[in-house]
């Protein structure tokens, strides 16, 4: 018996050190997590990705693998985040003539909007003592993942903090737009997509595609354009 | 074959975002670059070949997988970031909700009525 458990012990070992085993808990999650959002009614507290994230969290601790390994076994996955970030471009490309048709309110929202997204965050915990890594992790929390990874590199911040704050700003987001269109009666579904896009990346802009497409448009159109201008603006100001 | 080649046409402009990023010195990352040099020349083309938009497409769709390693790793940053999660959920939760009142507050403000006016 314990010899068995010591070769189980050694195929473990075998397999942690292998991108194979990390491949399988990923994908496997992936899909796996998709089902679960989907038979779940698709609850906007519990985006797929964090079922995913829980998945493998749980499954590499029941393995016993260290998440040092599970991360280097999958990161030919993580390569693959350069090339994924230049396709933003292309829905970026195909929204762009949405500007013409509310290019005033644009202009004057976005900079000051998609500032502050990062500035207000940055204050608040920085008023209450966080650590330069924790703010450099927050800044960029109103931006597409695959953008604000690169942003937090730059900045000097946590990946994993960060990717935590993104999923909580997106879901707050979503629920926010929701509450506050309520109470200041906007119906606007260009407004209001442009608003989840802007604050609330990925998982506002899916909530944008709920309400319609126009508002899902706007999203996606607000949510480019801040990972672009906050990529471009936050390295810069940043360290001031 | 054709998705193959929009993935070459993506991860070339990738690697041009990287060049320009290590010899300017510039404080973004090499993807973001290529973003906005591929938004760029679409603008100035003003179409897209069906192999690129389906490239792309495929990405995006499973950015989920890409990010997921990245997501896992907040379960294990629990303890390193001990006695800063007050300052972290604060920061979120008001954070988020400033913003979105600022956001909505300005669109509502430079946009006219939702028919006509913004011609």
């Amino acid at each position: 018996m314990s010899e068995l458990s010591a070769r189980f012990q050694e195929l473990l070992g075998l397999l942690s050190t292998s991108p194979a085993l990390a491949i399988v808990l990923t994908f496997g999650a992936f899909f796996a997590g998709n089902r679960i959002f989907r038979l779940l009614k698709q609850p906007v507290w519990l985006p797929p990705i964090l079922i995913s994230a829980m998945l493998v969290s749980g499954m590499i601790a029941v393995l016993t693998i260290d998440y040092a390994d599970y991360r280097e076994g999958a990161q030919w996955l993580t390569v693959l985040l350069g090339p994924a970030t230049v396709a933003l471009g292309v829905p970026l490309y195909q929204q762009m003539h949405h500007i013409r048709a509310l290019w005033r309110p644009i202009l004057f929202t976005l900079p000051v909007a998609a500032t502050m997204a990062a500035v207000y965050a940055v204050v608040i915990a920085a008023s209450l003592g966080a650590s330069e890594e924790v703010l450099a992790s927050l800044a960029p929390k109103s931006v597409t993942a695959p953008i604000a990874i690169g942003i937090t590199e730059q900045l000097g911040g946590s990946v994993s903090l960060m990717m935590g704050g993104l999923l909580i700003t997106g879901m707050l987001a979503t629920l926010f737009v929701d509450l506050i269109a309520r109470w200041l009666s906007i119906t606007d579904q260009r407004i209001l997509g442009f608003a989840l896009g802007l604050n609330g990346h990925a998982l506002g802009t899916a909530r944008a595609f709920e309400i319609g497409p126009t508002a899902g448009a706007f999203a996606s159109l607000g949510m480019g354009l801040t990972g672009v201008f906050t990529a471009m603006i936050l390295p810069l100001v940043f360290h001031l | 074959m054709s998705m193959l080649y929009g993935f070459l046409v993506l991860t070339v402009f990738f690697i041009a975002g990287e060049v320009l990023r290590v010899l300017l010195a510039l404080p973004v990352s090499g993807g973001v670059i290529g973003m906005i040099l591929l938004t760029l020349l679409l603008m100035a083309r003003g179409s897209i070949s069906e192999s690129l938009a389906g490239a792309s497409q495929a990405l995006i769709s499973v950015l989920v997988l890409l990010i997921m390693p990245g997501v896992v790793g907040v379960f294990f940053v629990v303890d390193e970031f001990a006695g800063q999660w007050l300052a972290i959920g604060v920061a979120l939760a008001a954070g988020t909700l400033l913003s979105v009142l600022t956001t909505l507050w300005l669109m509502q403000r430079f946009s006219g009525p939702e028919d006509g006016s913004h011609e």
